[in-house]
């Protein structure tokens, strides 16, 4: 097991290296500058040059990349010019809204998903089953955005329940905080379960004719416990691997929904940076987002040998 | 059976949220001020703004986001009123000298900066000098000048040249040249200065990234104690605690508007505009802000010719633009004059036989003569303000219906920027222009905007600033504006509105060229 976790570790090295140069890359070859943004609409193009001129912008771009790199294997992220921080602060203050906004999100849509997932097996063919798939492939085709909005209708504008938007972090306490995270988790999260009701539902189908499970029936066991113990531990892998993929999605691609809802998370970091070509933040995100993916992965492959003990990472 | 189920699960969700609702309770911008008389007020203002501000240093940028929020930080020697007049500030008042060159500025005794240090003249020295440097209007439009200390409430400021606009440059908003301490700007860096110390009735408290920006009343602050109008007279920092939250999402500012989770919601987008209109809860502000103009290539490309302009003038039609631009008849008014409607110095109607004219069978005719022949016609635009994307569009249409092939190329803002000043790139594109005080100040005769550097516009902003009265002033820009359409350089599309909203128990708020806080409140 250490030795399959350290491979996939060193692994990681080549990759990190590819990305950096790719999103170094992208982000030089872009036109505009932080310099022109800075300034403003009505800057002189002499202005703009000057200005990124003292903040070394227009040094052949190698010695950017590796000053750039140089920095970041000594741990510095850089400094966003906009937020006058670090980039690593930018993203430790940005990572947690967004963190606190997937897990909720991937708890609502677990507990939607995987009960109808195998009640929709469970009852293939039936009604229930076939208005569940109708709702399931509606909850891929609704943009998460649109859902947020007649989310924010109906609970916030209309009802007055919740509040419309904005963020409370955990140190004002957890209602607070879950009172402004409800909404936005709960169109993230419609949306994800959608996928992994459908994802569970043909995994169950594929175990579910089994002859181990004609025994498990046969022997006189419950309904439930042929379900629930037989069935869904070895239809697990697919499912766990899309909850991974999804957990990655929530984690780095919440864009629009925290735009919407105005949670300061990592989103809405990279697209305003994107939008003021911060190069160092862009960057730091995209590096760290990296990251947050292959660990992500790693923990779902390990996870793997903990559902399936056919599964044997340390023999690959 | 599981239709129940699945019902009772939504239940159980609406029951959690009303819980929530209920125990989350009033947050922090309900608790009241400590006032006996009715009525009471809120003591936060939670303001809705756009995106974030690049930076709070006037003198670095022309963002309005920016001006409206470090406004309520800083102050100037003299400011603007209600009719656009330079009024005393943080000087009591001038005298100039016989030749013109040099002004003397008594200033106000007994101000304190927010970190509780008096206001000298060697503040007011470092300030404006340092405007002058960076700020790109204080250098095209005063260059060359210095301001030096008579004694510590005295300085002067001497010109290069005698014009009759010094004062009016030196109070204007755009590149807004506001006295900090002597200390910070020592410590400014090409980025700007690293604290935010002003004299105004708020100072800085927090800017949490991307989240809000929170001002808070300065206790110490020393009033004028005049009639408020505009920027000027009495400013009381009526409510403690003003909040700036970046909202970018237009629908969720609306939402917050509505339901009083922002008292403010700054940059009503025009489809919300009617809908707000009938809300009662909600009180709307428009006013003028703007012109929207189309800047022609003179200097290279298909309309480097005179009489290809002047074919692209005639084809236009300015209704349609406007109304495709911004939806509404009541948000716009068709002028050919660049400067604000409501200004009656500079608002002048020269070259009207040249706009609007919706003439496509002169355009054809005027094309012909200059030896068309099909060319592209590169219309540069970004998506990212729509009302110039939308605008450019319906310019595109116009042009082809006029025998023009036109193409339209579309970047995101800072690409566009870029490509702006790559004269190859472009033959025509769109923006929408704030107003300025002076016509000096506008983009349509910068020679590094789009261009138009010829000696006649140098001459005429001369005559215009030497001129020994307003009359003579006025007319002298009625004539550079019949150049530029005779020029065909650029044209005035038409002017639009901007358009504000608060919640209905928002008082003593006022909407002039930028949102004015410094004493509004908003009823329990």
């Amino acid at each position: 097991m250490i030795v399959y976790i350290s491979k996939r570790l060193l692994s990681l090295i080549p990759v990190l290296f590819v990305v950096s140069i790719v999103i170094f890359l992208i982000v030089h070859i872009t036109p505009g500058s932080p310099a022109a943004t800075l300034l403003g609409m009505e800057a002189t193009p002499e202005e703009i040059e000057i200005l990124n001129d003292q903040m070394g912008f227009n040094r052949p771009i190698h010695i950017q990349y590796f000053s750039w790199v140089s920095n970041v294997l000594k741990g510095d992220l850089g400094d966003s010019i906009f937020m006058k921080q670090p980039v690593s602060v930018a993203i430790k203050e940005h990572f947690p809204p967004t963190l606190s906004l997937a897990i909720l999100a991937q708890i609502i849509a677990v507990f939607i998903a995987i009960p109808f997932g195998i009640l929709a097996a469970h009852k293939r063919g039936t009604v229930f089953d076939s208005t569940l798939m109708i709702l399931a492939l509606l909850g891929m085709a609704i943009p998460g955005f649109l859902l947020g909005l007649f989310l924010m209708l109906i609970f916030s504008v209309q009802l007055g329940w919740l509040p419309v938007a904005g963020y409370r972090s955990l140190d004002m306490g957890i209602w607070t905080h879950l009172r402004y995270m409800i909404l936005p988790a709960l169109s993230l999260g419609m949306v994800q379960a959608a996928l992994i009701t459908r994802m569970t539902r043909s995994s169950m189908l594929d175990v579910l004719y089994n002859n181990f499970i004609k025994t498990a029936r046969a022997k006189g066991l419950k309904e439930q416990i042929v379900l629930l113990k037989h069935a869904l531990k070895n239809a697990g892998l697919p499912i766990l691997t899309v909850l991974g993929q999804s957990f990655g999605t929530l984690v780095t691609g919440a864009v629009v929904v925290e735009s919407l809802f105005n949670i300061p998370g990592m989103g809405q970091l990279v697209l305003n940076s994107i939008t003021r070509r911060d190069i160092a933040v862009i960057q730091g995100v995209v590096l760290f987002i990296t990251l947050i993916y292959v660990a992500v992965n790693l923990i779902v492959d390990l996870m793997y040998g903990l559902i399936d003990p056919r599964v044997r990472l340390d023999r690959k | 059976m599981r239709n129940w189920r699945s019902i009772r699960i939504l239940a159980g969700v609406l029951g959690i949220a009303m819980i929530l609702s209920a125990c989350g309770g009033k947050d922090e911008s309900s608790s009241t001020m400590d006032v006996a008389a009715a009525p009471t007020y809120k003591d936060t203002l939670n303001i809705a703004i756009t995106a974030q501000p690049p930076t709070l240093d006037g003198a670095l940028t022309s963002s309005e986001v920016s001006l409206t929020i470090s406004g309520n930080l800083f102050e100037q020697l003299y400011t603007m009123n209600m009719d656009y007049e330079p009024t005393p500030e943080l000087a009591e008042s001038y005298t100039v000298s016989d030749d013109g060159l040099v002004y003397t500025f008594n200033l106000r005794q007994g101000v304190k900066f927010h970190n509780g240090k008096l206001m000298t003249a060697d503040d007011v020295v470092s300030s404006m000098n340092r405007w002058l440097e960076v700020s790109s209007r204080g250098k095209s439009l005063l260059g060359g000048s210095v301001f030096e200390k008579v004694d510590d409430f005295t300085v002067t400021m001497t010109v290069p040249e005698p014009t009759s606009d010094v004062l009016t440059i030196i109070s204007t908003r755009t590149f807004f040249p506001v006295i900090m301490p002597k200390e910070v700007i020592e410590a400014a860096t090409p980025e700007g200065v690293q604290e935010y110390i002003g004299t105004g009735p708020y100072k800085f408290q927090e800017w949490k990234q991307d989240q809000y920006i929170h001002l808070v009343k300065y206790d110490d602050y020393t009033m004028i104690d005049s009639k408020p109008s505009a920027y000027s007279g009495r400013k009381e920092a009526a409510t403690p605690n003003l909040y700036f939250y970046v909202v970018s999402d237009h629908s969720t500012r609306i939402a917050g508007v509505k339901t009083g989770e922002y008292d403010v919601c700054e940059s009503v987008p025009l489809e919300n505009y009617e809908d707000l209109m009938n809300d009662q809860n909600v009180t709307l502000y428009s006013q003028p802000s703007g012109s929207m103009n189309a800047f022609l290539n003179i200097k290279e490309g298909v309309l480097s010719d005179v009489k290809m302009r002047q074919a692209i003038l005639a084809a236009l039609n300015m209704d349609e633009i406007m109304l495709a631009s911004f939806s509404d008849k009541e948000l716009f008014t068709l002028a050919p004059g660049y400067m604000n409607v409501n200004q009656p110095q500079w608002a002048v109607n020269s070259g009207a036989e040249y706009y609007n004219q919706k003439n496509p069978d002169k355009a054809k005719k005027l094309a012909s003569e200059a030896g068309y022949t099909g060319e592209t016609i590169k219309l540069l635009t970004t998506p990212d303000y729509q009302e110039m994307y939308t605008a450019t569009l319906v310019v595109q249409e116009q042009l082809r219906q006029a025998g023009f092939t036109a193409e339209v190329l579309s970047l995101d803002f800072p690409s566009f920027m870029k490509a702006r000043v790559d004269f190859s790139q472009w033959d025509l594109f769109i923006t929408s222009n704030g107003y300025q005080i002076i016509p000096p100040m506008h983009l349509v005769l910068n020679p590094t905007w789009a261009g138009f550097d010829v000696p006649e516009v140098a001459t005429a902003v001369a005559a215009m600033r030497g001129a020994a009265d307003n009359e003579t002033a006025r007319k002298a820009w009625s004539d550079l504006q019949q150049f530029m359409y005779e020029f065909g350089s650029s044209t005035a599309i038409g002017h639009y509105n901007d358009a504000m909203a608060t919640s209905s128990n928002v008082s003593n708020f006022v909407f002039f060229d930028l949102p004015i806080y410094w004493n509004a409140v908003v009823s329990e």
